[in-house]
């Protein structure tokens, strides 16, 4: 109910990081404790990333502990 | 879904209102929320270290919590609180349970030796800030407009306008919901989630991630358990099979039935609270 607010979240702390590169990919780690649904989060991120530095960029998940809900990293395309 | 929750639709604005006088102020106007920057992290580029490169290009690390922002700003209310020995206690329930009425009945019978303030959450209206007032204790109530949960800066400001004094109780009662809430820290002692009878003896089963967060379960309506058919034994297990180290009572804000084992419960709490300052 709430990853539409938690994907903002990420597309805010992962663009203030990025500055002005373009982000290729994002790697969330969730742990099955942490209450939030990934195809839901999947669903939201396109939305949320639009007209930012992550627009397109793949959304990943890695297997954590407990209650983690991290931003593990980000890629950045590389500058031609 | 999250698409017709609209919790964080950039128009959704958060207020907050004060039934004495009536003010009432915007808390904020939900666009993306920003990233606080009063926690060190590393924005500089390290060139120690080697660069990781994915197939698109350079990686960079974060391991940084998504809900970090939330977390920082509960810990801060939590530090305030255990620094004027203030007992807060974060209420949890499906709409209906009767949280508004346990509290209305907490407040008269300890009139005049507890002084309790309560934080009301809910989507619209300040009914439940009204009726805890007319209950003798002050209130603040959030409303959340879409929003289906506090979130810890809420919780913040509303303890700025009610101040609450050394030794206190804070029932921050949150919007009525068994899902959103669990996943947000606001700063409280613990988490105290409310059932009622009617509900079904299955409620912890169904929403296992919020009685996990709640240290003390407490069954609502226990008199109208015959009538509905409800199974305290059950429940009891279900709670126990999902955290087996909650506290459970049961009782009826409505009767008063079960009433003395939370009364004493509060003023146990508060004492440690008070001591722990």
């Amino acid at each position: 109910m709430h990853e539409l607010g938690l994907t903002r979240n990420i597309v805010a702390i992962v663009s203030e990081h990025a500055g002005a590169r373009r982000v290729r990919r994002v790697r969330l780690a969730i742990g099955p404790w942490a209450c939030v649904e990934r195809e839901a989060l999947s669903f939201c991120f396109g939305i949320a990333a639009e007209g930012t530095v992550l627009a397109g960029a793949a959304l990943e998940f890695l297997e954590a502990e407990g209650d983690a809900f991290l931003i593990k990293d980000f890629e950045v395309e590389e500058a031609a | 879904m999250c698409g017709t929750c609209g919790c964080s639709d950039p128009a959704n604005a958060v207020s907050l209102t004060d039934p004495e006088s009536g003010a009432q102020s915007l808390l904020r106007q939900r666009a993306a929320p920003g990233h606080a920057h009063s926690h060190a992290h590393g924005h500089d580029h390290d060139h120690d270290e080697p660069h990781v490169h994915g197939p698109h290009g350079e990686v960079i690390s974060l391991e940084q919590a998504v809900l970090a922002r939330n977390d920082e700003i509960a810990a801060r209310n939590r530090s305030w609180f255990e620094g004027r020995g203030i007992l807060a206690l974060n209420l949890v329930s499906s709409p209906g349970a009767g949280k508004t009425t346990l509290l209305e009945r907490t407040i008269e019978a300890v009139a005049g030796k507890i002084e309790i303030a309560v934080i009301e959450g809910d989507q619209m209206t300040a009914n439940d800030a009204e009726r805890i007032r007319a209950a003798g204790a002050r209130a603040i109530q959030i409303n959340t407009g879409a929003g289906c949960h506090l979130e810890a800066d809420m919780v913040a400001e509303a303890v700025k306008k009610l101040d609450p004094p050394a030794g206190s109780i804070l029932m921050i009662e949150n919007v009525g919901n068994l899902v959103c809430p669990a996943m947000f820290d606001l700063g409280e002692r613990m988490k105290v989630a409310v059932i009622s009878t009617p509900e079904g003896e299955d409620k912890p089963l169904k929403y296992p991630h919020m009685f996990r967060a709640a240290e003390l379960v407490l069954i609502n309506k226990i008199d109208l358990a015959p009538h509905v058919g409800f199974d305290q034994a059950r429940c009891q297990e279900n709670i126990r099979s999902v955290h087996p180290e909650a506290a459970v009572m049961a009782l009826s804000a409505r009767t008063g039935e079960g009433m003395t084992d939370w009364l004493a419960f509060l003023r146990r709490q508060r004492k440690g609270a008070a001591a722990r300052a």
